[in-house]
């Protein structure tokens, strides 16, 4: 631990505009940590689980997106554990990243505009990221928790991440792209386009509809690990057909059930 | 020919092909001081790399702009030749058109398995390569 301290003071004088977090972050750098860490993921629980905040998850996205690791080596490295649901999943997962860097390859800086269309009006978005937000001061303990996190340790779970997102798209009426801009720095693994196109997959400019959440579903997936908001004026606390009311003036119907989590 | 391995932030891994097939070459990475600010990384990220470059051996480490520094480098080493891995990241992009007008550049492909068509859905892209993803 010396030694990162020591990196830590090291790197503090050599670019000096940097801000200081006074802590390091859980996630050493390196190939060789990258591997330890495939060596403790369970990836039999991963199925089931990894839509949790507590759930078991790799966590191997700094070590894969910086290059540690080969996307194809733990690809491979999955497959050897036989076939099963988990395995599957994880592969998946894995497909994402290459879809984004696919078509991220292909439109270059255009994925930093939006995609398409988006589903709903964006057009009184805000376009620069409130300082609450940036601060992790919004006063809803939740999102600030997720903030915090973020700031603390240059990571977040993916689920944490999209309701991250939506929140600040969606229910503060923020342009996707000043969100982006700001969790691409934050994160270890920050990739525009993993980061990028992720955001506009929340906003709807590169899918079919807005990524919304609610109370029942933050609750089931997030509720462990979060301090409990306060009930009064919750603006979760609602059901999906009074969120899109809400924050999309009817313009947008959402399916009936959104609570699965399946929220890719 | 002589060769020069840039590292990029998408791909430090001290195993890389390119790195067992430039053994003996110099290896460097440049933290670019205006992409750190310009993009407001932050400090976790940058020991990330900055760790991960200390497992590769004989890693030079520089920061500045990073054309104007690899293109010192080239002259320094006397090298005709730079050696990366390829990153669809549009700024290391750009970078390496800057570098074309004054080397010649080997780029190491990513591998992952690609489509014909314009992917606009992962739901298509799965359907079309999900047997090669999940076969080993």
């Amino acid at each position: 631990m010396e030694g990162r301290e020591a990196i830590a003071d090291y790197l503090q004088a050599e670019f000096p505009f940097l801000e200081d977090t006074g802590v390091l972050s859980p996630y050493p750098g390196g190939r060789s940590a990258g591997l330890q860490r495939l060596e403790q993921f369970q990836l039999e629980k991963y199925g089931k689980q990894r839509n949790f905040l507590d759930g078991e998850v790799g966590r191997l996205s700094p070590y894969i997106s910086r290059g540690c690791m080969e996307l194809e080596e733990v690809r491979q490295w999955a497959l050897k554990r036989g076939k099963s649901n988990s395995v599957e999943k994880f592969v998946s997962e894995l497909a994402w990243r290459a879809f984004f860097h696919l078509v991220y390859e292909e439109e270059g800086d255009r994925i930093l505009k939006d995609m398409e269309k988006p589903k709903v009006s964006m057009r009184q978005h805000q376009t620069t990221l409130p300082e609450d937000i940036a601060n992790g001061e919004t006063g809803i303990p939740s999102m600030d928790t997720f903030i915090a996190m973020l700031k603390e340790t240059g990571y977040l779970h993916n689920h944490a991440r999209m309701y991250l997102a939506s929140y600040i798209v969606h229910f503060r009426h923020v342009s996707w792209r000043a969100g982006a801009d700001w969790m691409y720095g934050l994160l270890i693994d920050g990739d525009f386009a993993s980061n990028h196109l992720s955001w506009q997959w929340v906003a709807s400019t590169f899918s079919h509809k807005p990524y919304i959440f609610n109370r029942e579903n933050l609750e089931r997936y997030a509720g462990s690990v979060l301090p409990g908001d306060p009930r009064k004026g919750d603006p979760f606390n609602y059901s999906y057909e009074e969120l899109s009311e809400q924050l999309f003036g009817g313009e947008y119907q959402p399916e009936q059930s959104r609570t699965s989590g399946s929220y890719r | 020919m002589s060769a020069l391995v840039w590292f990029n932030e998408d791909g430090l891994n001290p195993q890389h092909q390119m790195v067992q097939d430039y053994a003996d070459s110099p290896k460097v990475y440049v933290f670019d001081v205006e992409y750190l600010q310009r993009w407001a990384i932050a400090k976790h990220r940058i020991q990330f790399i900055y760790e991960s470059l200390l497992e590769i051996p004989n890693i030079e480490i520089y920061k500045g702009e990073t054309v104007a520094v690899l293109r010192q480098l080239i002259t320094d080493y006397g090298v005709n030749e730079v050696v990366t891995s390829e990153t669809p990241n549009h700024l290391v992009k750009s970078w390496q058109d800057e570098l074309l007008k004054y080397t010649s550049l080997i780029t190491y492909p990513e591998v992952y398995p690609t489509i014909d068509s314009r992917p606009r859905r992962f739901s298509h892209y799965w359907r079309k390569c999900d047997r090669e993803w999940l076969t080993l």
